[in-house]
Parts: C-alpha cells; structure tokens; sequence
C-alpha cells in the first residue's frame, strides 16, 4: 500500500514543477520589472500566455520537415519526463530507482538536440545562428556539470536524487567545505543551462546576441507554448535541484501530512527566493559577449576543481 | 543437433564459396546475389554460432602441424563469441544494404573482385578473433589487413584514394610490427606460438617482459583501433572506401584491434592484481581520453559526412579505451566489483559503436549513392526526398551523442558511473587525476552532440544548397533493410540494457548478471545505499505516459489546430535563399573560435573595392579559413622527411656501377672473414 502511496507522491512532485514552472518564470519577470523601476505583468502573465498560444492557430515554414513539428513534442516529453525524478518536499522519491542525476541530464540534452535541429530546419538565418551558439555553450557546459555532479555525488554518496537530497537534507550547515566551490560552479552552471545573463538574454530579440530565442524563432501556436513551457520547466527543474542540495532544509523525509506540507511550504518559498535572487542578479549584470562565455565557464571549472582537491585531501 | 565445429566450418566455406562465386560472376543483379546472399548467410550462421558458444559450448579445435612447426588452432570462448556476434550482426545488416549498394559500381566496373574481397575480409575477421596461435593470428590479421586495403583503394580512379590507401598500408603494418614484437617476446619465454602456452605461464614471465608485451601489444592493437597519436590512417582511409566497407571497418575491423587488446591483456601478459600494474590501465585512460576529444575536435569541424564519421569513431574508440583502462585500474587494486563495471562499461560502448557506426556510415553512403557527393555544404533538404534515410540516419546520430533511450546513453551512463567510482581507489593522486581526466570526457560528450546536431542539421534539413540534391529519391528498399536492423538494435540495446549486460557478463565470466530484463542497474555506494540507478524500460514508460497526457492536455484545452504554411520569416526583405542560411562551417564556427589553439585556424580575407579611394564599398569578398592538422605536421612529417634524408644518404652507395657493387662484396667478404677469424 505504502509502495502506491509513494508512487502517488511522485507522480505529485513531478506535477507541481510542470505546474509550478510558468508561476516562477512569472516571478522573475516581475522582479526583473520591478529591479529596473517598471511595473510589470502580474506573475501570472505566463499561464495565460500559454492558454492563449494554446488557442492560436500555427503557421509551419514551407522548409521546414517533420522534425520541426516534432521537436516541441520531444522538448516537452523529455523535460517532462526528467521531472519525475527531481525531489521537491519528499527527499525520498521512488523514481530514484528509475533514474539518476545522470539520466535528467541526459533527457535534456535530448530536448537541445532537437531543439538545435529546429533552429536549422526551417532554413531561416537566425536559426543556424541559435544552434551554433548553442553547440558551443553547451558543448563547454557539459565539463562543468559533471565535475560538479562528480563533487556532490562524490560529497553525498551517490547520483541517485534519493540518496543525494536525503544525505544532504540530514547533514548539518555546510559539512563539507568543497561544497561552497560546488555551490558556486553550479550557479554559474544553472545560468548558462536556462540562458539567462549573462549567457542569454531570455527577453530580447537581437540577432547579435540571442541563443535560445534565435532556435526556436519559427515557432507559433501550440509549438511555441510547449517550447516556452518546457523551458520554463527545465529551468524549475534546475533550481529545484540546487536549491535542493545545496539548502535542503525543510524537505520532508517521511510520509505524513503535516511533514509534507512543511516540506511543500519551505518548498515554495526557498525557490521563489532563490528565483528573485537570480532575477536581481540578471539586472546587476550585463550580457556577455559570446566569445567571453568560456571565460565564465572556466572560472566554474577552476572552483570545481579546487572543491575536488578539497574533498580527497 | 549440429556441433558447433561442422557450424564453424560451415560459415567458413561460405564466406569462401562467397568469395569464389564472386571471382565467377559478372555484373547485374544474380551477381550482386551470388556475393552477397553467401556473405549475409555466413553472417547469419555467425550469430548462431555465438550464441551457441555463449550458452556454454565452447569450440576448440585444433590441427596439430598444419605447416610444419605451427599448430593450427581454433578457441572460441566466450570472449571470442562476443566479439563475432559483433562481426555478425553488422556483417549481416551491411552485406544486405550491398545488394542495393553495389549497383553504384557496377556502371564502372565490375564487382568480382570487390566481391571476392568483401567476403575475404569478413571471413578474416571471423577467424582472427578465433584464432588460439599467435602465427595464425598473424596470418588472419595480415589478411584482414590486406583485404581492407584493396577495397581502401577499391575506387583508385578518384583522386587522393590510393594516397590513403597507402598510408593505411603503412600505418597498418607498423602497428603489425609492434604485435609481432610482443609476440615474439612471449614464444622466446614459451617457446611455442599457442595461446594456450601463453596463457597458462604468462603469469610467471618476469615483470619487465610482462611489461614490454603490454606496451606493444597496446601500440600494435591500438594503431588498429584507431588510438591518438597513430590514429593518422583512419579518417583517410574510412572515407576512400566504398560506403559498406567503412561501414565493416569502422564498425567492426578497428573492434578487432580492441578484441586484440582485451584478449592480450586479460589472457596473454600475466597481468596480476596488484598496483604495479595500475600504470597499464592509466596509459590506456590518458590514451583513451586523449583520442576522445582530439577525435571529436576533429570531427565537429570536419565538412566531409564520411570523414566526420572517422573521426568520430576515434572518439568512440577513445570512450572504449577509458572504460577498459578504468577496468585494468580498478583490478589492478582489488576492486573486483568496479572492475567488472567499467570493463561492461567499456564492451557495451563496444557493441554500441560497432551498431550505430554501422548504421550512420551505412546512412552516409546512401546520400553519397544518391547525391554523389560527401561534402555536406553541398547537401540540405535530403529529409524530404529519403525520409527513411533520414530518420534512420537520426537514430544512429542520437545513440552516438548519447542520449536516452538510446544505446549510447547506457554505455556511457555506465562508463561515467565507473569514473565517479575512481574515488575508491586508495591513493589520493589516482583519485584526483581521474577526476581531473574526466573533464576532457566530459566535453567530449558535450562536442560529440553537437558534431551529430551538425551531421544531421546540414545534410538533411532546411533548404538544398547545391543541384545534388535536386531530383535525388529514396535508396532502394534492401539499402533501408539493412539500416533498418541496426537501428532496430540501437533501439533495443537502449530500452533493454538487460541484453547487453547479460550478453557481456557471459561472454566475460562476470559474477554479477542481472536477473530480469526489467531490473535496475543498481551500483552502491561504500555505505551500501543505493549510488545510482537506473531502469530503461520504466524511463520509456514514464516519456509515454507524458508524450500521452501533454498531447490530450494539450488537444483538450487548445481544440484542433489549423496549420498555416508559409515562407520563412524573412525580416520582411524577401527573396531568403539557399546561400543566406547556415553552413556547416558557420555553424561550427563558435567552438572553432574556442579551440584555435588547438586548430590553428588561418584566415584570409580579400576585398575588392569599386573605387580604389573608398574602401567602404566593398564589391566582392572572399573568405579563405584553413585549419591545421597538428599531428600531420608535427609528428609525421618530420618522421617522414627525416626518414627520406637518411635512404637519400643511403641511396649514394647505389652509384649503378658493377665495380663499386664489386667493392661492396670484396669489403663483405673480408669483414665476415675477420669476423670468423676473431670469434675462433
């Protein structure tokens, strides 16, 4: 019996971060609004966004092939899918058996594969521009994140997100001194996979700076709400993990109503700091110009390398 | 019930009445039967057969002084059945998409001998990877070697074809040189060529010998698998061959550089569990990790659909390597357990490669047999004229970069989880080189996906950018057929990890198996608690279940949907064209700006301006970027000018005069004269 409830639960946590998600980009938006003296849209501008895009009708370039039109389906599934194993109140998920830090990784690189396909598909300018940053940023984040998976896993006893948030949730105040290194790569890290500044700057247009916008141009209707959800999930995905590892107080560590609802709770609120925190810092930097980037990406390296010296000496 | 000795022996004289059959027939479609149907029966047989041994019947046989002073003989174990399941499997799937490829050559010339070659060289491989005596083995491997070189240089009309053919001959025979050596090292301790001998003393050859038999074992078998720096051959000679010949040798042959190596380490150079031997697996790491990346580097660049795909085999070949090298390191310290995972670790990447290289070299040689062209900058839009191709083709790409629920992501799932165990090992230096060693790893991973974004990007979407494309259709049905089955087997292998685990802790003796096909892959950590797990079959489930709910979510608030179709957005100029979008090399551009340290990029830019006086207006421009080769240039050529300047100084005694010839036999004689004089 206890085995369903604990599906239950789970299918439940991946729930809230498909839900949840458009709520904290909506967040972000209006703490970017507010950092910058304008009032904004509500935060929840993103939900009705995307009703209405669900309501539209779609116009498909006359380049393009079956991949366009699958790529959103691919990007939402596989991003979807990578939320079933994120803990969110309940440290102990049964996903865990399923799948590790290792395979949500993976399923999103299976979103941006497909994702950089689009952006070449459909024969536009912008497109190739997109996915060739793209192929870059990624391609140079992807050291970064296994060090730093390798230095938490490592610290914590295992990439399995049970195992991972459980030992973190019940150790005290920063036990380990690498982790401030990890802390810091990660954050670097989770910037650059959700394309904020000074990677990518979600909210513009321009043709010399945009990453992820530039792929996903040729976008319309439901296409374009499943690409603008699954970011967003992505995106809740990653906090929730940092946020999760790295300040895991309050998550629930057994089955009982008022444990998950204070679980749930300090759930909400550290990820809505967490997301006010990174939307004041995107207005107190500026964009980076692209070649820079690696610069960024190696000063993530450096401290993770320092955090692994650390943790064998 | 047939014994697994008439089954050997069957496979065996089909693939030479393949051979022969081919020498007979001309050209047309009984022809292409008479080469191919042997070869795909002899395939077919092959999978039996190592089942069969992998159930537990090992084949062993022997004719004693087949040539006087060498025992013919024959082992297959289980190691050997694994290693020809691979050769039958893809020999299978490529020898059925030549029975349509092959009509390609046919309009030039005739394919008897590419035929009689074709089964040769399959027929080689089957019994190098059974051979159990070191002179056979010798005499299979230079076979295989001399099979792939004619068809290396199958189409020696095209220009710069019998150039790789050649540097593959030499490249190759250095690496037999080095096998011979190691070789050589064990009859002097044994006294005899059979691998048995060598087996069942190896463990008592002194430490050095030990020593020395690894190293050029690794140099010999590691310049057949395609290792960094000796790796030199292979993105000539995979792309000068006809399409399924890479596809064989990509895919196979350079896995049987990899069996050589396994075979030779774990049974051959008394390797004994004990830290003096780490440094063996450390080599192969560091070797490993080094080709990984300079053969993905490589490869994103790369404009050629065939040599991309080399260098990326070198990038596989590397993932291997690290596996293996972790493997010999981790038992080199008791870590049984860990052990065994990065040894399945490194022979599931092996299968792995060996399937999707097969297949995406197959897919490469159906646009080439219907564009006839391999540079991608002149291809684009294929998807909408071969959807098969393409899609096939997709498989392959994303099982190569590693995502699930594809093969490639299990294998390097596992070979990842086995670096994250390095922090077992009790030395602190071990534990943070390996640590630091995983970076390059890592970014591989990361490049290799974006090198397939633009493998496939280029080649089969957006607009045509040449006439190649124009009226190009789908390639005939038995070409998509066999595609068709190794993607099958990507797909299979990824679902179902089961398969391979079960498959290599068979063939290896491994104490672990897995129990059902529905078991997680359980690794624990040193407390006991579960490290890491995974379990393919229900992360399937869970992408169904959520491709269900969001497309009734999505169809029950949104309604139907009515598609408009439109041109491109154009920023409202117009007239967007072909020339206007993304090319291979503007796409790869960032990441060539990255690493210019490591590409040395040469840019040139030329203007011409319609007045002299305002350079503003620029009338045409032209852009030249060249990238170096810095293994060409700083390692081959010097070795190669070097070894010119010294036969031209020997080519000075060569005056071409019967008396200096005279003088030379004089001055012998004397010498040896002396010689005997003061030995006595």
């Amino acid at each position: 019996m206890s085995g369903y409830v604990e599906i239950a639960i789970g299918v439940i946590q991946a729930l809230v971060i498909v839900a949840l998600a458009p709520l904290i980009t909506g967040m972000m938006r209006k703490t970017k609004a507010k950092t910058q003296k304008r009032t904004g849209f509500g935060i929840f501008q993103p939900y009705c966004d995307i009703i209405k895009l669900l309501h539209k009708d779609e116009v498909v370039s006359d380049q393009s092939s079956w991949i366009f039109r699958f790529s959103p389906w691919v990007n939402f599934v596989a991003i979807g899918a990578a939320a079933f194993f994120i803990p969110v109140f309940l440290s102990n998920s049964p996903f865990g058996l399923v799948g590790d830090l290792l395979l949500v990784i993976g399923l999103f690189g299976l979103a941006r594969f497909f994702t950089m396909l689009s952006g070449l598909d459909v024969a536009s300018t912008f497109g190739g521009l997109g996915s060739g940053r793209e192929m870059m940023i990624s391609a140079l984040l992807e050291p970064a994140l296994f060090l730093s998976i390798f230095l938490v896993a490592l610290t914590y006893g295992g990439t399995n997100l049970s195992t991972l948030v459980g030992a973190a949730s019940d150790s005290p105040l920063l036990p380990h001194p690498q982790l401030i290194f990890a802390a810091i790569a990660m954050f670097i890290i989770i910037l650059g996979e959700t394309g904020r500044l000074p990677f990518d700057n979600p909210a513009t247009h321009l043709e010399l700076t945009m990453v992820h916008e530039a792929m996903i141009l040729e976008y319309s209707g439901k296409s374009l709400a499943l690409m603008e959800w699954s970011q967003s999930i992505k995106q809740m995905i990653l906090f929730a993990l940092i946020v999760n590892i790295f300040i895991p107080w309050g998550i629930s560590s057994s089955i009982s109503v008022s444990e998950l609802g204070i679980g749930f709770l300090a759930f909400v609120a550290k990820i809505s700091m967490f997301a006010i925190f990174v939307a004041w810092f995107e207005t107190s930097v500026a964009k980076w110009r692209l070649f820079r980037i690696p610069d960024l990406i190696a000063i993530a390296i450096a401290s993770l390398m320092i955090g692994i010296v650390f943790y064998f000496l | 019930m047939i014994s697994n000795l008439i089954l050997f022996q069957v496979i065996v004289s089909l693939f030479l009445g393949g051979a022969m059959l081919s020498l007979l027939s001309r050209s047309g479609k009984f022809a292409r039967s008479m080469i191919f149907v042997p070869s795909m029966a002899g395939s077919a047989l092959t999978i039996l057969f190592s089942i069969d041994v992998l159930a537990g019947k090992p084949l062993s046989w022997a004719i004693p002084n087949m040539i006087p002073f060498f025992n013919f003989e024959i082992l297959v174990d289980g190691v050997s059945a694994f290693f020809m399941l691979i050769i039958g499997i893809v020999s299978f799937a490529v020898s059925l998409y030549s029975m349509g490829y092959s009509k390609e050559y046919e309009i030039t010339k005739r394919i008897s001998a590419f035929g009689f070659l074709f089964n040769i060289f399959i027929l080689s491989m089957f019994l190098v990877v059974g051979s159990n005596n070191g002179f056979f083995f010798l005499v299979f491997w230079e076979l295989m070697s001399l099979a792939s070189f004619f068809l290396v240089i199958y189409d020696h009309e095209k220009e710069g074809n019998l150039k790789s053919g050649i540097t593959y001959l030499v490249m190759t025979h250095f690496g037999t040189f080095f096998i011979v050596v190691s070789f050589l090292l064990g009859y002097v301790q044994t006294g005899n060529f059979s691998f048995d001998s060598l087996r069942n003393s190896s463990s008592s050859f002194p430490f050095l010998i030990k020593n020395l038999m690894f190293v050029f074992a690794f140099l010999g078998f590691g310049t057949k698998a395609g290792m960094v720096p000796l790796h030199t051959w292979l993105p000539q000679a995979h792309p000068s061959a006809p399409s399924n010949v890479s596809s064989l040798m990509s895919a196979v042959m350079i896995k049987i550089g990899i069996y050589g190596l396994v075979r030779t380490v774990l049974d051959f150079t008394g390797f004994g569990a004990s830290p003096d031997y780490s440094w063996w697996g450390l080599l192969m790491v560091a070797a490993g990790s080094a080709s990984a990346l300079i053969g993905v580097l490589y490869a994103v660049i790369e404009r050629d659909i065939k040599r991309a795909l080399a260098f990326s085999s070198i990038e596989n070949i590397g993932i291997i390597l690290v596996g293996f090298g972790l493997s010999i390191v981790f038992a080199s310290y008791h870590l049984v357990s860990l052990s065994v995972l990065a040894l399945v670790a490194s022979m599931y990447h092996t299968i792995n490669h060996a399937v999707f290289k097969g297949l995406l070299f197959m897919g490469a040689g159906s646009v080439v047999y219907a564009t006839h062209t391999k540079n991608i900058e002149d291809l684009g839009g294929v998807i909408k004229y071969m959807p098969w191709t393409a899609l096939l083709f997709l498989i392959g790409a994303v099982s190569i970069a590693g995502l699930p629920p594809f093969n490639g992501f299990v294998s390097e799932w596992l070979t990842l989880q086995a670096i994250l165990s390095s922090s077992q090992i009790p030395s602190t230096v071990l534990q943070i080189s390996i640590a630091f060693a995983s970076l390059p790893f890592a970014l591989t991973m990361g490049i290799a996906a974006a090198t397939f974004v633009k493998l496939f990007g280029i080649t089969f979407l957006s607009r045509a950018r040449s006439k190649h494309v124009l009226n190009i259709k789908e390639v005939p049905r038995n070409m998509i057929a066999g595609m068709s089955i190794l993607a099958a087997v990507c797909i299979l292998l990824g679902v179902i990890p089961f398969l391979g685990i079960s498959l290599i802790s068979t063939a290896f003796h491994l104490s672990s198996q897995p129990s059902s096909p529905f078991d997680a892959i359980t690794l624990q950590n040193t407390a006991g608690t579960s490290f890491a797990n995974l379990s393919m079959p229900v992360v399937l489930i869970i992408l169904s279940a959520m491709a269900v709910a969001i497309f009734g979510f999505i169809r029950v608030i949104g309604g139907k949907t009515t598609k408009t179709i439109c041109g491109t957005w154009d920023c409202g100029f117009g007239s967007l064209n072909e020339r206007m979008e993304c090319t291979a090399t503007s796409l790869s551009q960032p990441i060539r700006a990255v690493f210019r340290v490591f590409f040395k990029p040469h840019n040139e830019t030329n203007k011409e301006f319609f007045g002299q006086t305002n350079q503003y207006l620029v009338k045409t421009i032209k852009f030249n970027s060249v990238t170096k080769n810095i293994f060409e240039e700083n390692l081959y050529q010097p070795i190669v000018n070097s070894t010119l300047f010294v036969l031209d100084r020997i080519h000075k005694i060569q005056t071409g005069k019967v008396n200096s010839y005279l003088l030379y036999i004089l001055i012998t004689a004397v010498l040896l004269l002396l010689f005997v004089r003061l030995n006595h």
